[in-house]
């Protein structure tokens, strides 16, 4: 009986360590902000809040595409689809108040990209903090 | 209750379909037309330009152009690459006539040809004119060939060596791909001016639509005299000088 406590003891708190040890992602500080202010980002017109969200989580390559395209060959500017708005709200500012690149592990874009293990190469080029304030 | 048969089962259904695709159609169709407003694109309607009076821009002038290019787009500052690697948006060229001694010193970029031989030669559409005239690199599609940078005569255009960080908003730049002079579109679309124009604030260079009539720039060029670089290759350049 008391071999039997053991195994089970011993089981329990292998579990334990392996669920602190569990890799929590931090979706960028601004995020979490946004979601506990209950902002609605994303909002479309005549668009429910969730229907957005998926749109936007399923659909964000394909919105960022067509409208690369259509801002530097046709010069369409503005909009809903930025990537430069996206950056802007969803960084995270470190302890010393400093932006922390999107693109860094565990921030906003790289969560998901590394968990699908997809390359996220928009950043080779493109700002991956928000415009310093002139 | 009435039992259905085949034949009104069929046709009750066909009609509850009917109207739900009519229902979710007109649901799909407002969701699309409330999309926010978009500027439209442009068209060839306009042809920006330039006109440089060499005459009235001194050395220094043409390093404050310089400058004003290295600060809005933020190039310059590539640590480690060397010499030729080093990207030069727009430079300082001086022209000695061997005949008369006579030197002359020109602010020299993207020329913004209307027949761009970088265009020509690009072997993945990358390298394109925008409707209204300006020439410019699609770096989502450039790999990094330089073929344009060999078709050019003006050698206007510059390839990225090296891995780059904090880049300005406006002007995604990164390593592997080329670029070169944008006429600050970004600044054209909001109505301003390019920031070599600015940063001049003189009539030494006249930045403007070549195409209407009331413009600075059309006015001008019809008053004095004024050339293309290497005019002989029919271009047609949207940046014209004069005094050379």
């Amino acid at each position: 009986m008391s071999r039997l406590l053991v195994v089970f003891l011993s089981v329990m708190l292998g579990s334990a360590i392996a669920h602190s040890d569990y890799h929590i992602p931090n979706l960028g500080e601004k995020a979490t902000e946004f979601k506990d202010e209950g902002k609605e980002a994303h909002k479309r017109e005549g668009m429910s809040h969730a229907a957005s969200l998926i749109l936007q989580r399923k659909m964000h390559p394909e919105l960022l595409l067509h409208k690369r395209d259509k801002t530097l060959r046709q010069g369409v500017r503005g909009g809903y689809a930025q990537l430069k708005e996206c950056v802007e709200c969803h960084t995270s500012v470190d302890k010393n108040g400093e932006h922390v690149p999107i693109n860094a592990p565990d921030q906003f874009c790289a969560t998901c990209h590394e968990k699908v293990g997809t390359s996220l190469d928009c950043f080779s080029c493109h700002r991956t903090t928000p415009a310093e304030e002139l | 209750m009435k039992e259905l048969n085949r034949r009104e089962f069929i046709k009750n259904s066909t009609a509850v379909t009917a109207s739900v695709a009519t229902v979710a159609s007109g649901i799909s169709l407002t969701t699309f037309a409330a999309g926010p407003k978009e500027t439209d694109p442009v068209t060839n309607e306009k042809r920006w330009g330039m006109l440089i009076d060499t005459n009235k821009l001194t050395e220094v002038d043409i390093e404050d152009m310089v400058s004003a290019c290295q600060e809005e787009h933020g190039w310059g500052e590539e640590t480690h690459s060397t010499g030729d690697q080093k990207p030069g948006w727009i430079k300082k060229v001086k022209v000695k006539d061997t005949a008369t001694q006579r030197i002359s010193n020109l602010a020299l970029m993207c020329q913004h040809c209307e027949e761009p031989p970088c265009v020509d030669v690009c072997p993945t559409n990358a390298s394109m004119k925008r409707e209204d005239g300006i020439v410019l690199v699609d770096k989502h599609r450039c790999i990094g060939c330089r073929y344009c940078m060999m078709a050019c005569p003006y050698d206007a255009r510059s390839f990225v060596h090296e891995d780059l960080s904090n880049q300005k908003e406006h002007m995604p730049r990164g390593k592997g791909t080329v670029e070169s002079c944008t006429l600050c579109v970004h600044k054209v679309d909001k109505g301003e001016q390019p920031a070599c124009v600015e940063a001049l604030n003189s009539d030494a260079v006249v930045f403007g639509d070549l195409l209407d009539p009331t413009s600075n720039i059309h006015q001008t060029l019809k008053r004095v005299q004024s050339t293309q670089i290497r005019a002989d290759l029919n271009l047609n350049t949207g940046v014209r000088y004069s005094g050379i």
